[in-house]
């Protein structure tokens, strides 16, 4: 007789939502006449609202289920609120997007959903395998996402490019993981930590292990020296998947970085520690230094996508609760800033026209007045200026760096910073201070105008909230610890 | 050096040269066919190693099924069965990724050797199929599951993009 470990399905509840939600929308897809297709999109809205809620009322519970392949705690529930929220704000800028380029097709939001039900997994992984699982569960979906624009060239290109990578980086991810399984005999995270705790571990094996790790995780999150994916798939991919891409799989990646780093292998931080300062300095670097020179905007907010993966760095370098909670409060602005500028690329261009060079955006103040100053809102934010959301974030994790004897890395995130005001403020200038070239900016039209706008309400919002009143929002990332039981 | 011994080292040979016979051969077809031999090689490891459902498992999926799935892409793909002429499989970054490769290989190489391995000489009791089945339902639970949700998205993914 087989006895069945309890499961205990209340606590993977937002979980399965998602799930059955993703596998409700493909079957509607097949009965709803092709012009109702804006139904999935309010279906799947449903779906993540309702997991949303669900989540809250698991808030401040520490358990695990499925023999300790999954662990519920506050850091996974913050994370998962921000997936779905990514995911919420996704949906709305989709509508007018594929309307807009006759991609629409029920796949793509149930392929959303999957790809939130793998960051959700692997937010909340408790095990090697369930993490590699739920990696594969995100990037499955988007390798598809980033080709829905075929028989766009650079569609193709971006999914060929990131697929061909995606596996590369798997492949690292795996080595990684058997070196670690052989060095402690264990996939369990919190196993893990507890063997090498004691000592009892193979320590050449499992530092290979944790490097082949970070290259494989550093794909993901787009980390220089592994990073030259980032500008080809960002800029060829659909720009609704791309805003996708840039908030939610960097947080999905981070999730799974600071989880393996502050609790599986917390007992050899000194060694760690070096290699991510390192790559930290770099990332920022490179990121911001290249992100100058580019011209299309896309490229842009994709190199500036990468100078801020360096920022989080910091924040898992810093470590301990400070740098766990800065971290996450970090995503959050993140995903709205970057969510923000993304839904204004969309919403400045109209049918198969999309405007992407910078100098596109020239007198867009005089034509879209709105557009512009939620734009110059992101920009802004993004560069990190007061009183907007991306200020307070740097300020945060600025100081658990100071706090945790990391002053040096932190003057090098705020020097950073400084050139990063360069080319955010150039959009600025283009937009206020040119001329404007050839016709007046067309207005997005049809069914998805409205979500568009809500999308947009929502990212303004929150980036002025989170600038203005951080105190709630952060006292509640300070909360979201990692379960070490 | 023992029976087993003798078998690794002619298995491993014959593994290790389909699978460079198939980087550096000038036609797909030959390369696949050269694939599918690497693959049982693999296969005959596992025998080797008395993982008798894994080497099923490896011809069944690999040797088997992917195998012709490659064969057919490349019957359906015109032009590809004529060696590639004039192509080269080699291009201006090939000696930094060779000096990467040497790199990596020489370190896996002193970890190997430099390495205590654990010997665990617990021998698996019981039906081999039956305890991993059994996994799946107890312990192994949510891989299993969130795995069944990978290929149905695999397969969604992969009618999304075939169709036109």
């Amino acid at each position: 007789m087989i006895t069945i470990p309890p499961v205990h399905l209340a606590v993977v509840a937002p979980l399965l939502v998602v799930g059955v939600t993703a596998l409700v929308v493909m079957l509607c897809d097949l009965v709803l006449p092709a012009n109702e297709r804006t139904w999935l999109a309010y279906l799947s809205l449903f779906g993540l609202i309702g997991a949303m809620l669900i989540g809250t009322q698991l808030w401040g519970r520490q358990t695990s289920t499925f023999s300790g392949m999954f662990l519920l705690d506050n850091f996974g529930l913050a994370l998962t609120f921000i997936f779905l929220t990514v995911a919420v704000i996704t949906v709305l800028l989709s509508v007018a997007y594929t309307s807009d380029r006759g991609l629409v097709r029920g796949e793509f939001y149930a392929l959303i959903l999957f790809a939130v039900m793998g960051m959700m997994i692997m937010a909340t992984a408790g095990d090697l395998i369930v993490v590699f699982l739920g990696i594969e569960l995100l990037s499955l979906p988007l390798y598809v996402l980033s080709g829905f624009a075929r028989p766009a060239r650079d569609s193709i290109e971006a999914a060929l490019k990131y697929f061909l990578l995606g596996a590369f980086a798997s492949g690292f991810l795996l080595y990684g993981i058997v070196l670690i399984f052989g060095a402690t005999g264990s996939t369990n995270l919190l196993q893990i930590a507890s063997v090498l705790t004691k000592g009892a571990h193979n320590s050449v094996m499992l530092y290979a292990g944790i490097a082949l790790l970070l290259v494989g995780l550093g794909f993901k999150v787009s980390v220089v020296p592994f990073h030259q994916w980032t500008p080809d798939v960002y800029e060829g991919a659909p720009t609704a998947v791309t805003a996708f891409m840039v908030a939610g799989t960097k947080a999905a990646g981070f999730a799974v970085l600071l989880r393996i780093l502050l609790v599986a292998v917390l007992p050899v931080r000194d060694v760690w520690l070096p290699a991510i300062a390192i790559l930290a300095v770099v990332t920022m670097t490179v990121g911001n230094v290249t992100a100058i020179a580019q011209q299309n905007i896309k490229r842009m907010l994709a190199y500036s996508s990468i100078a801020h993966a360096g920022y989080i760095l910091v924040a898992v370098a810093a470590g301990g609760a400070a740098g766990t909670s800065s971290a996450i409060f970090y995503l959050l602005i993140y995903a709205f800033m970057n969510l923000g500028a993304f839904a204004v690329v969309i919403a400045a261009s109209r049918g198969g026209e999309e405007r992407l060079a910078i100098r596109d955006y020239a007198g867009l103040a005089r034509q879209r007045p709105v557009l512009a100053a939620i734009m110059a809102i992101f920009m802004l934010s993004l560069a990190g200026f007061p009183p907007t959301a991306g200020f307070v974030g740097k300020l945060t994790i600025f100081q658990a760096a100071v706090q945790n004897g990391l002053t040096w890395l932190a003057v090098i995130a705020v020097l950073n910073s400084v050139v990063s005001v360069f080319y955010y403020a150039r959009v600025i200038v283009f937009m206020y201070m040119r001329e404007p070239e050839g016709e007046p900016w067309p207005a997005v039209a049809g069914d998805g105008r409205r979500m568009l706008a809500l999308a947009l309400g929502i990212c303004v919002a929150g980036v002025l909230l989170l600038g203005i009143l951080p105190t709630p929002a952060y006292q509640a990332a300070q909360t979201a610890l990692l379960n070490i039981l | 050096m023992s029976i087993t011994q003798v078998a690794f080292i002619l298995i491993s040979a014959i593994t290790l040269g389909s699978a460079l016979a198939m980087v550096t051969s000038r036609t797909v077809f030959v390369a696949a066919l050269w694939m599918v031999a690497a693959f049982v090689g693999v296969a005959a490891l596992y025998i080797l190693l008395e993982a008798g459902f894994l080497a099923a498992i490896q011809l069944l999926i690999y040797a088997g099924g992917i195998a012709v799935l490659i064969l057919f892409a490349i019957m359906l793909t015109p032009r590809v069965m004529q060696p590639m002429e004039g192509l080269s499989r080699f291009n201006d970054q090939w000696m930094f990724v060779a000096a990467v490769s040497a790199f990596l290989f020489a370190g896996l190489w002193a970890l190997a050797i430099r390495t205590d391995w654990p010997v665990n000489l617990q021998r698996v009791t019981g039906d081999n199929i039956f305890l991993l089945g059994r996994g799946f339902m107890t312990q192994y639970l949510l891989p299993f599951e969130v795995t069944s949700i990978l290929l149905l998205v695999a397969l969604v993914g992969a009618i999304v993009i075939a169709r036109d």
